[in-house]
């Protein structure tokens, strides 16, 4: 496995300064208060792909395994939040519970045979784990089918829902961001770096590896799970193509990419940067408005690979190009 | 005769598959990239026979030489101009750099061609041979003979010429090839260029058998990599051996489960086959599975 680019070691987690955190604290707490509904959603939506690329970050940041299509645990769990909700009348917590259980216990069992693969053998096998999946979803029964299915109603001011839903995504953001910076500095975070590194010498100096990795993928599931399940509960609609939808697999490694893999912050920074300048496509370009995407991202790829994040001690034009020169052929 | 006329259908549609997946396969299987614009480039090519035929009138299997020209420019010039600055990084970097070229040309194709759906209907479409009750159309003949001929030609070679060596020996042992005088930066890009082509061909036997928009790349860049994980990286017949046993697969498919598995059935496949088998029916130690 090539190691990823990017920070890494002991220090990786630079805290911001207290005062700063606070302040964004503060910030993040007021904002809604002020800004629009418009603002609103698309903060919301900002945080959800946030959470989404963080727990991405776990898996493919931290240990290595590019899990390209670790959206099928965004589809099941808004499938089974959803479900338990409308089958069995479960209230949203419980409901986000049994999604959470249901991604973990997936993670695990698909975990074991698919972690013995390596690289792009298995970046495919999560695709096809994707696909395989929602063509389950798509033809069974009782999920409703290709039809889709729809939440309960959710009664109540549409103002105070929208508040609600910003507040749930923005806890959902923060338990990503705690729970990888807890990560990180235990046993379970050096083992993951040290798999992505070299897995055999991780091995051969008693890393579980298997177990580990297996635990990785189970977080990172348990994390995309409740951003899908709260995602159902927001839309109050979902049907297989959209919540099962490669897109948002892809959007989540670019994010990551972008921002900074093996980064604590990085994947928020790449899923603000990402939502900021599709808003401005969107508006400004319509037409070429994923051409305008694309076009980032291969710059992004050629001139930072390393995300964002490595920019930090500052931008010059130099250490672009020292960039480009270090993996032209 | 049912089983029959499903297997007869799994075996031209299987061929075209083959066709599909080659290209992949060995951009795959050489350069340890996975070309995610793989199936758009498919699309460019149905496009570029279908302006052909729509302003020039000109037959659908003629204008296979011309979208595999267009094509292999496009892929030329990208690998030699934007691939080759990252190729040395990790895998994930030249995943999502195709990925947001396949963004790129798939808006460009929007703006050109819209999303409407279209078709290539040349005068004899519609007409067939009938066996007994077995019913095959000429098209599928035709596209099964081409895929056939493209597929031969390409192992031809890779296998008979100086240059097709040269790649072939990249892909074993990338500094082993430059140390036998292998120009690398020359070959990447002739390699994703001869990639694209065959996509660009597959692209006019696509156009022929189905109806096409600029957004159906990404379903024949999942059948590639069905295939390919399938038959074996970077091999000319294990793509044909993936190819055939996915379209005979599916088709068969349909007596079993209802026909809304059959996109789903091509992954189940390949989720067992990676699992007991990630190297493929026919696959060996290749550049990538080495080095991943």
């Amino acid at each position: 496995m090539t190691p990823l680019r990017g920070s890494d070691g002991p220090g990786v987690l630079t805290v911001p300064p207290m005062a700063l955190a606070v302040l964004a604290g503060v910030i993040l707490l007021l904002a809604p208060f002020v800004i629009g509904n418009y603002w609103i959603r698309v903060v919301t939506t900002m945080f959800m792909f946030g959470a989404l690329a963080s727990a991405t970050n776990i898996i493919a940041g931290y240990t290595g395994y590019p899990a390209f299509g670790n959206v099928v645990f965004f589809g099941l769990g808004a499938y089974a939040t959803a479900l338990a909700m409308t089958k069995f009348r479960t209230s949203f917590w419980t409901s986000l519970a049994v999604g959470i259980v249901i991604c973990c216990l997936y993670a695990a069992v698909i975990g074991f045979p698919l972690l013995r693969l390596r690289g792009h053998y298995f970046a495919i096998a999560t695709l096809g784990m994707n696909e395989a999946t929602r063509a389950i979803v798509e033809n069974v029964g009782f999920t409703g089918g290709g039809m889709g299915l729809s939440l309960p109603v959710q009664r109540g001011d549409v103002q105070l829902l929208n508040l609600y839903f910003y507040f749930v995504m923005l806890g959902l953001l923060l338990s990503a961001v705690v729970i990888t910076s807890c990560v990180i500095s235990t046993r379970l975070g050096y083992g993951c770096r040290a798999i992505r590194f070299d897995e055999e010498a991780a091995a051969s100096c008693g890393v579980p590896t298997t177990r580990y990795k297996v635990t990785a993928w189970m977080l990172s599931a348990a994390l995309t799970g409740m951003a899908g399940a709260a995602y159902a509960n927001w839309v109050g609609y979902i049907e297989p193509a959209a919540v099962f939808d490669m897109s948002i697999a892809v959007k989540m490694f670019v994010m990551m990419i972008l921002g900074g893999a093996g980064t604590v912050f990085g994947p928020l920074l790449g899923a603000l940067l990402v939502e900021l300048v599709g808003l401005v496509a969107w508006t400004q370009l319509l037409n070429y408005h994923t051409a305008t995407l694309g076009v980032i991202i291969i710059a992004v790829v050629i001139f930072v690979p390393g995300g964002l994040m490595s920019l930090r001690r500052g931008l010059t034009v130099r250490r672009l190009l020292d960039n480009v020169r270090a993996s032209r052929l | 005769m049912l089983i029959l006329q499903l297997i007869i259908n799994g075996i031209l549609v299987g061929a075209l598959y083959a066709c599909v997946a080659l290209g992949f396969s060995i951009m795959w299987g050489v350069m340890n990239l996975i070309n995610l614009a793989h199936g758009t480039l498919i699309m460019v090519g149905a496009y570029v026979a279908l302006l052909l035929f729509t302003f020039g009138g000109l037959d659908p299997f003629l204008a296979i030489p011309v979208s595999a020209a267009v094509t292999f420019a496009i892929g030329y010039l990208l690998q030699r101009w934007v691939i080759n600055l990252v190729i040395r990084g990790s895998v994930f970097l030249t995943l999502i750099l195709t990925f947001g070229f396949d963004l790129l040309l798939v808006n460009i194709l929007l703006v050109l061609f819209t999303a409407d759906t279209r078709s290539l209907t040349p005068h004899y479409s519609g007409l067939g041979i009938t066996v007994a009750d077995l019913v095959i159309p000429y098209i599928r003949i035709g596209v099964f003979a081409v895929a056939v001929a493209l597929t031969y030609l390409l192992h031809v070679f890779l296998t008979r010429t100086r240059l097709g060596n040269a790649i072939r020996s990249t892909s074993f042992d990338r500094e082993a090839a430059e140390l036998v005088g292998v120009d690398v930066t020359r070959i990447f890009p002739l390699t994703f260029g001869i990639g694209a082509a065959m996509a660009g061909a597959a692209g006019v036997l696509v156009a022929l058998t189905y109806s096409f928009s600029p957004v159906l790349g990404g379903a024949f860049t999942m059948k590639a990599f069905v295939v390919v994980v399938l038959g074996g990286l970077g091999s000319v017949p294990g793509a044909v051996l993936g190819g055939l046993t996915l379209g005979i697969v599916e088709h068969l498919s349909t007596l079993v489960v209802p026909p809304g598995y059959q996109e789903g059935i091509g992954f189940i496949v390949l989720l067992v086959v990676l699992i007991l088998r990630p190297a493929g029916f026919l696959g060996k130690p290749f550049y990538a599975e080495v080095k991943a």
